[in-house]
């Protein structure tokens, strides 16, 4: 496989876990208002079941790493895990932003959760291998007949293919009555419960669903880096999802699309493409830079556009005198 | 009896530090009404630039108060040419917040491509102590607290003894009112960001001379403690601020003695949740302060 076409795959892979995320992230945050700076933590549950689900047992591994768990499943069952946790992460950190407090305040709470979650996940080996990390997954299993140029084409696939489900999915949530629903919680909690709809019923679900996206998405992505440790979920890599929403437009499924699209390919791959020269003054330059350039765009475009490429459409009811 | 003592010793000397950035962060909060995330990164800033200092053969001492005007003005800049004209727009707090750690992110990481990833560290410091029964802190540790102790005095008389110390007090509790009072709230803003300014870049250098070594991420793991002691205090409360910086500081020993020293940064995290969860207000923060966290 050459280069190129592998580097294809690796985009097409990274673009489609991202944008999982960011749908994820966008139907907590964008459509329900909740300020779910801990988002990243739903991926890394979902990334550490697929895992824990698809090694075997630790001794079998010679003991080489510690973890609990173990269940040698095939993909879909593992995948399906990676969802399930993610959803239960994200319902917990949904029961501690219960408390209404202002939507700032809510961030750093959230900040913090994500925070303490790498530090608990780092500092207790016997868990999840603290900070060296879960290695050496087996190959997955779909398709093991095939070579493996085929067979990183077909995982292409089968990331689109559940991008394509999720989609619908999403738009089950954020459209129609459970999305005007949603909406109504973000603009005004107080005029929504008055009409008797159960926010904390509501907020609960909507973070349970996207944390399952979250889930599924580190799931996709764990099973194709083969490795996942806490350096892979720091707090500000939900900066980069929150970019992607922001600068997309907040509450618009399209517009995040868009805004993914731009952050995980023009900014997060167009920095690979800085001159050579970059590299060599300092390993990792260009990571670097990125974050600066997502940094930058997220302030230009609160300054300049905060409802983002493509805004969230107000429906506009026809009729009248 | 002597860990306890010692680990008493240690909490001390980290809430010391930890009370020069939170009381910096809750003047912020209190007279802007806003949660200033970058201010971790501009902790970081003052370490770097106390480094820069240092290794030109500047006393650790001047560096710190040399530091600390630099991040004074970089966080009266940041205050009034960015996030002042966005609240002024009506932008609503998330908004700022994310505005705040993105900030953050810039400037932590243009630190980096300036002095580099790896780590750096201010040098040997005197290796001389001092003991007072079981008690056992460096000589660094204590003019740190020598230092926090003079500057909150100095604080505490600038805000109760003098003009500009009431009419930031009154900005503060009520712009508008304060306002037509005939006070010029954008100029004692300046004012307030600045002094806030210095104590985090104090705060930067104190904690770089007290920690073995350090790098570009030293503000933003040692942000949460002074959050934490900030919102423990009561967020926009100086004096709580202060009571609060203790309590996490010896708590965080307390910890770390007793049991794994890596939950040492644990005990600020599950601190500061608590008290977003049961009392946001704090232990001295007013009904009325709770309002604002509510709206």
């Amino acid at each position: 496989m050459g280069a190129w076409e592998f580097y294809l795959v690796v985009i097409l892979v990274y673009l489609g876990t991202d944008l999982l995320a960011a749908w994820g992230l966008n139907l907590e945050f964008g459509v329900s208002g909740v300020a779910n700076l801990a988002f990243i933590v739903t991926i890394a549950a979902g990334a550490y079941a697929y895992v824990v689900f698809t090694l075997d047992t630790p001794a079998a591994g010679g003991s080489f790493q510690q973890y609990v768990g173990g269940f040698h499943q095939p993909f879909p069952i593992a995948v399906v895990a990676g969802a399930l946790a993610g959803s239960i992460v994200g319902v917990l950190i949904g029961i501690t932003g219960l408390k209404r407090l202002r939507q700032d305040y809510q961030a750093v709470a959230m900040l913090v959760v994500s925070l303490m979650a790498a530090t608990v996940v780092s500092a207790d080996t016997p868990f999840l291998n603290g900070n060296a990390g879960l290695v050496l997954l087996p190959q997955f299993t779909p398709f093991s007949d095939q070579d493996p140029e085929t067979r990183r084409w077909l995982f292409v696939g089968i990331v689109a293919a559940t991008c394509v489900i999720g989609y619908f999915v999403l738009r089950r949530f954020t459209t129609g009555p459970i999305g005007r629903t949603l909406r109504a919680m973000r603009d005004d909690e107080l005029a929504a419960s008055a009409i008797g709809k159960d926010i904390v019923a509501m907020r609960l679900a909507v973070q349970g669903v996207g944390g399952a996206f979250g889930g599924v998405s580190g799931a996709l992505l764990v099973a194709f880096i083969a490795g996942w440790s806490p350096g892979a979920w720091a707090y500000i890599e939900t900066l980069a999802l929150l970019t992607a929403v922001i600068v997309g437009g907040m509450g618009n499924d399209r517009g995040v699309t868009i805004g993914t699209f731009l952050i995980a390919i023009l900014v997060l791959q167009g920095v690979q493409f800085l001159p050579q020269s970059f590299n060599s003054l300092r390993l990792g330059l260009r990571e670097d830079m990125g974050w600066i350039l997502l940094g930058t765009l997220t302030i230009v475009f609160i300054w300049v556009r905060p409802q983002g490429i493509l805004p969230e459409r107000r429906p506009k009811y026809g009729g009248g005198p | 009896m002597q860990l306890l003592i010692e680990a008493i010793g240690f909490g001390i000397a980290a809430g010391a530090v930890i009370a020069l950035g939170a009381v910096g962060f809750s003047v912020q909060f209190g007279m802007s009404n806003i949660l200033n995330i970058t201010y971790g990164s501009l902790m970081t800033l003052g370490a770097y630039v106390g480094l820069f200092l240092i290794d030109r053969g500047i006393s650790p001492w001047a560096a710190l108060a040399i530091a600390g005007v630099v991040v004074a003005v970089f966080s009266v800049g940041f205050h009034r040419w960015l996030l002042a004209p966005l609240v002024r727009r009506g932008t609503r707090a998330f908004a700022i917040v994310i505005v705040t750690v993105s900030a953050g992110v810039v400037l932590q990481y243009v630190i980096v491509i300036f002095a580099g990833p790896e780590a750096k560290s201010y040098g040997e410091q005197s290796a001389q102590t001092f003991h007072l029964g079981y008690l056992l802190m460096t000589a660094s540790q204590v003019t740190i607290v020598l230092i926090t102790t003079v500057l909150m005095l100095a604080l505490h008389l600038l805000l109760t003894r003098t003009t500009i110390g009431r009419a930031m007090r009154a900005t503060a509790s009520n712009r508008i009112l304060a306002q037509s009072c005939g006070i010029n709230t954008d100029r004692i803003s300046d004012i307030a960001w600045f002094l806030s300014g210095t104590l985090c870049g104090a705060a930067g250098v104190a904690l770089a001379i007290t920690t073995v070594s350090f790098d570009f991420s030293l503000g933003a793991v040692f942000l949460i403690p002074m959050i934490a002691a900030a919102v423990l205090g009561g967020i926009g409360q100086p004096y709580g601020a202060m009571l609060g910086a203790l309590v996490v500081g010896t708590a965080s020993e307390l910890a770390a003695a007793y049991s794994n020293p890596a939950y040492r940064e644990v005990v600020a995290f599950a601190i500061l949740i608590i008290m977003l969860l049961v009392r946001p207000r704090g232990l001295f923060g007013t009904a009325w302060a709770t309002r604002r966290l509510m709206t």
